[in-house]
């Protein structure tokens, strides 16, 4: 049980570096954005004025559209910004299979943006 | 979307996904793409059984007596449990002694994880409501460091989009006002049960569950002696099959199959396959025949002797293990697996019984 609550204050704390340092950027955390922006690029060049809440909704929506396996890939990914080859190696995969679910995932998600209205 | 609005939009991932990737368990709350709501058609019978005790325990203690032996009937049905002779499935025998707190409903072994299906209570409708956003389940074995996330059991087949769909499906599946009752599920990996009873020196693991609410307050039911539950399982020998695809000209061995009325292990070989699953393999090469594995998986058919076909579906996970890719595959419901008669990938015919 104390374990447990420990992750969950860990990962909290987590989230909170991930926010500080989200504007240093780090290699790994550059290169998975790029990833995302490749598929989430608009087509026009109309001025975005999300809302963080409207955001944060879409992002948990999708997430809950996925299976397991697939989130825990996009959460380490995009969010761990951990590298394919670790991944695949936690995930009990291969780097290959990875990379596959990871292109899947981006499609499903700018789908998923473009139907919601936030992708044009 | 711009890179700063992408940024906005991933810190905006709820710790609940953040937290459930720590580690890769796959064996939280995973909705199946599709979804057909089983009635239960044994519902009346348990009222109508249980009618008779109404008097000796009390309406209060009925009430929540019906709601345990209720879910049963559900889960069982859910399950496919009759219709599928599954000798696995172990059920709990409910007493007037404990009925609130943890109660042990039902369990499963499927080979690679012990299913625990349990009633937790008291639970209130406020505080099941907070799930999935606030609110979570763990479980873990009293004494040791051993633990793992728990989730409200939902039919099986139901296919959930966002947060709110899943409350509204919880409050409706899963939870029961009038006893105060949550329904979990608990998946344990079997390794950590024999690491378990190895630390404790016995069978009996003090099993126990935990609702976390918001960031510090959570809450323990039991702990309750459990210990693991027979596996049943079928090997079927395909005696060195060789698949041939023509598309991808490759040649893969499909040596066997261990099956489970709840899960798969395709066992494939091929030359170089060790070397494909480390974490340092040339995914450009390995391309082709992650493209073949997924087949086997896919596309062979388990076929029922009364005609009817199953495909165990993508693999969860693929370790090269004692000289094979072993393919992990995992499902809802249970099949029959004393009632396969063949087993097919194409025209190749990979067993069937004499």
């Amino acid at each position: 049980m104390r374990t447990f609550v420990c992750k969950i204050a860990r990962n909290l704390a987590t989230k909170k570096y991930h926010s500080n340092t989200a504007a240093i950027r780090n290699s790994q955390y550059d290169l998975a954005l790029e990833e995302l922006e490749e598929v989430l690029a608009d087509k026009n060049s109309v001025e975005e004025a999300y809302e963080a809440e409207e955001l944060a909704e879409a992002i948990n929506g999708f997430m809950a559209t996925l299976n397991y396996t697939d989130r825990f890939i996009f959460t380490r990914r995009y969010w761990y910004s951990d590298p394919v080859k670790d991944i695949a190696k936690m995930a009990h995969s291969t780097t290959n299979s990875v990379t596959v679910r990871l292109f899947r995932i981006r499609e499903k998600l700018r789908h998923y943006l473009e139907k919601e209205g936030l992708l044009v | 979307m711009k890179r700063e609005t992408i940024t906005l939009m991933l810190n905006g991932l709820a710790v609940d996904y953040i937290g459930e990737a720590e580690v890769f368990r796959p064996d939280a709350i995973q909705e199946s793409p599709e979804r057909i709501v089983h009635m239960n058609k044994k519902r009346i019978i348990t009222f109508a059984l249980a009618a008779a005790l109404m008097l000796a325990l009390g309406i209060t203690a009925y009430a929540v007596w019906s709601i345990h032996v209720t879910r049963q009937q559900e889960l069982k049905a859910d399950l496919q449990i009759e219709e599928n002779s599954v000798s696995s499935y172990t059920e709990y025998d409910i007493t007037d002694e404990k009925l609130s707190g943890l109660v042990l409903l039902s369990s499963v072994n499927d080979g690679q994880e012990q299913h625990v299906y349990v009633n937790i209570s008291p639970v209130t409708k406020e505080e099941a409501a907070r799930f999935p956003s606030d609110v979570r389940f763990s479980w873990s074995i009293a004494g040791t460091e051993i633990c793992g996330f728990a989730g409200p059991q939902l039919p099986v087949e139901l296919s959930l989009s966002g947060k709110e769909a899943i409350r509204n499906a919880v409050l409706e599946n899963a939870y029961d006002e009038k006893s105060q009752t949550m329904t979990l599920q608990c998946y344990i990996d079997v390794k950590f049960i024999e690491k378990a009873e190895a630390e404790l020196g016995t069978k009996d693991i003090p099993f126990q569950v935990h609702m976390i609410m918001g960031e510090e307050e959570s809450r323990t039911f039991g702990p309750v002696s459990f210990s693991s539950t027979e596996e049943q399982k079928r090997y079927f020998d395909f005696g060195h099959a060789i698949y041939h695809d023509t598309e991808l000209d490759k040649k893969i061995e499909i040596v066997g199959l261990e099956l489970t009325p709840f899960s798969a292990i395709w066992k494939v070989s091929y030359e170089g396959a060790a070397d494909f699953h480390t974490p340092d393999a040339d995914p450009t090469a390995y391309g082709p025949w992650s493209i073949l594995e997924d087949k086997v998986c896919i596309e062979s058919k388990i076929i029922f002797s009364d005609g009817s076909e199953f495909s165990t579906g993508g693999a969860l996970t693929t370790p090269h293990e004692n000289g094979t890719v072993n393919q992990f595959c995992g499902w809802g419901s249970a099949i029959n697996i004393n009632e396969v008669q063949r087993i097919v990938m194409g025209d190749l015919v990979l067993w069937e019984a004499e």
